[in-house]
């Protein structure tokens, strides 16, 4: 046990920020800017390809479709090689390992969640849809004012287990010498040879403690957002049972 | 100002609507009544084209509704005519104040404080006010659908239809929905009602439809309709009415 705390105090920044300033910016920084990029940047190719897919337009929703199934097809090193040796090919020059990860993150969540906001619409009660129609809204003003605020409130703990899953997928990055925190244990270990356990320990904890704090965060948000939905003085029990009651009430 | 001329419409091989042939003139209250599968809300669906024709011409204000038109024009012919669900669908993201406010602000391009202060008056109007700031979640059915009126009515539409308001309504909530309906009626707004309600059929409309197998088979003022039906299938459907 006292390694681990060894461990820890000699190599604490090359864990939090890598190399930097020395060299490029790694380890759990280069892990959260990594995934946060990803879903960031996944998120509005995602809900562009669920409307995609939900178009009755066959140009819009067939390649949609096959990117869909494609992408989920396989797995995601397959991406990541694949976007690392066609990505320099197609634009002429070559990329940083930090970028082709980026890359295959927004590629590979977008797919992903794509399906998830999908069904979120889908599940929706067909009414909010005539319903808006009926007002005079387009197609697009009702997805925008009156579907997706739904839907993508719905799938709020969809989309942040997938954000849990995409920081557990950036240790893919390792393989094309990305820096990000499974990178830099692994230079620690290659450092002290002699110490794998401990080191790939502290790994571990490190990643678990990441994720579940996100998903700790994730369920406070949503209470919060029930709470506001319930009333602005609504007691606890009221937003309780108004978050039960509630779909029965919008769609008996 | 609503026509129907030779309106059929198919699901498959089953017809569900049969050379319709009827008119609801202006300020003119219709009700639509008729045992549960005659077509009724199919009918007043396809009013503002949530259902599709097979043939025939349906005329609003003189407009050809499923004549080929740009999707913007069909919005635009869609925002007059206030429609009003069995099922509410009032938007549960929205408080109803907003719920009233979308469609003066986003479609028709209202600034916010009118349409703040309209949707104000509109909720006043079905007794509802006080909960402007409530979600729907937060309101009963009845106050739901009332608000769902306010909406469809936010958009002054000539004309609204109502597609069995009440029947997902508690019993003791049916009264304050139709209460507002009949003050729209009192007001002279053009509407076309399917209802169960017969009280309210006789009481304010100047028609009753009677529907069966996608035909109207009866259409007459409601004394007459009640106190004399003509059609055998409209005779056992009163009797059947009353023996309950």
């Amino acid at each position: 046990m006292n390694s681990v705390f060894e461990i820890l105090r000699d190599n604490w920044l090359l864990l939090l920020v890598g190399q930097y300033p020395n060299g490029p910016l790694g380890g759990i920084a280069c892990t959260l800017i990594l995934s946060v990029l990803g879903i960031v940047l996944a998120f509005p190719l995602s809900v562009l390809l669920a409307l995609a897919r939900l178009s009755h337009w066959r140009l819009l929703n067939w390649p949609a479709g096959a990117l869909v199934y494609i992408v989920r097809g396989v797995p995601l090193l397959m991406v990541i090689l694949w976007v690392y040796f066609l990505v320099p090919l197609l634009i002429g020059r070559n990329v940083t390992g930090f970028v082709t990860m980026l890359c295959t993150l927004v590629i590979y969540e977008g797919a992903y969640l794509a399906e998830v906001v999908r069904a979120g619409i889908e599940a929706l009660p067909k009414g909010q849809m005539e319903a808006a129609r009926s007002l005079g809204h387009s197609h697009l003003g009702a997805m925008r004012l009156v579907i997706l605020p739904q839907a993508l409130f719905n799938m709020l703990p969809s989309m942040l287990s997938q954000f849990v899953s995409t920081i557990k997928e950036t240790t893919l990055g390792y393989v094309i010498n990305v820096p990000e925190l499974t990178f830099a244990a692994n230079q620690i270990n290659n450092q002290l040879l002699t110490k794998p356990f401990q080191v790939f320990f502290i790994l571990a904890v490190i990643y678990y403690v990441l994720c579940w704090s996100l998903t700790r965060a994730a369920t406070a948000l949503e209470r919060r957002i029930e709470a506001k939905r319930a009333g602005p003085r609504a007691t606890v029990a009221e937003i309780r049972a108004a978050g039960l009651v509630q779909p029965v009430a919008a769609e008996p | 100002m609503i026509v129907f001329s030779n309106v059929n419409k198919w699901y498959g091989h089953y017809q569900a609507l049969a050379d319709i042939n009827a008119e609801v003139r202006k300020g003119e209250v219709v009700v639509v009544c008729g045992p549960s599968g005659s077509g009724k809300s199919t009918l007043i669906r396809t009013v503002n084209r949530l259902e599709e024709i097979k043939s025939g011409e349906l005329l609003f204000e003189g407009q050809n509704v499923h004549a080929p038109m740009s999707s913007t024009e069909l919005n635009r012919l869609r925002s007059r005519i206030g429609f009003v669900f069995q099922s509410f669908n009032l938007f549960p993201h929205l408080s109803a104040l907003d719920n009233v406010m979308l469609s003066p602000m986003h479609v028709a391009g209202v600034k916010r404080g009118d349409a703040r202060d309209k949707a104000m008056q509109l909720l006043d109007r079905v007794g509802l006010a006080a909960k402007a700031m409530s979600y729907p979640a937060q309101l009963s059915g009845g106050q739901q659908q009332r608000v769902a009126i306010a909406r469809a009515l936010a958009m002054e539409p000539p004309a609204m239809l109502f597609d069995e308001p009440t029947s997902a309504l508690d019993p003791e909530m049916v009264g304050e929905v139709l209460a507002v309906m009949r003050s729209l009626a009192k007001d002279g707004m053009t509407m076309m009602c399917v209802t169960h309600e017969m009280g309210f059929a006789r009481e304010v409309a100047d028609r009753v439809w009677f529907m069966d197998a996608g035909r109207i088979l009866e259409s007459a003022e409601p004394e007459t309709f009640f106190r004399n039906p003509q059609h055998p299938r409209a005779q056992r459907f009163l009797s059947d009415l009353r023996s309950h």
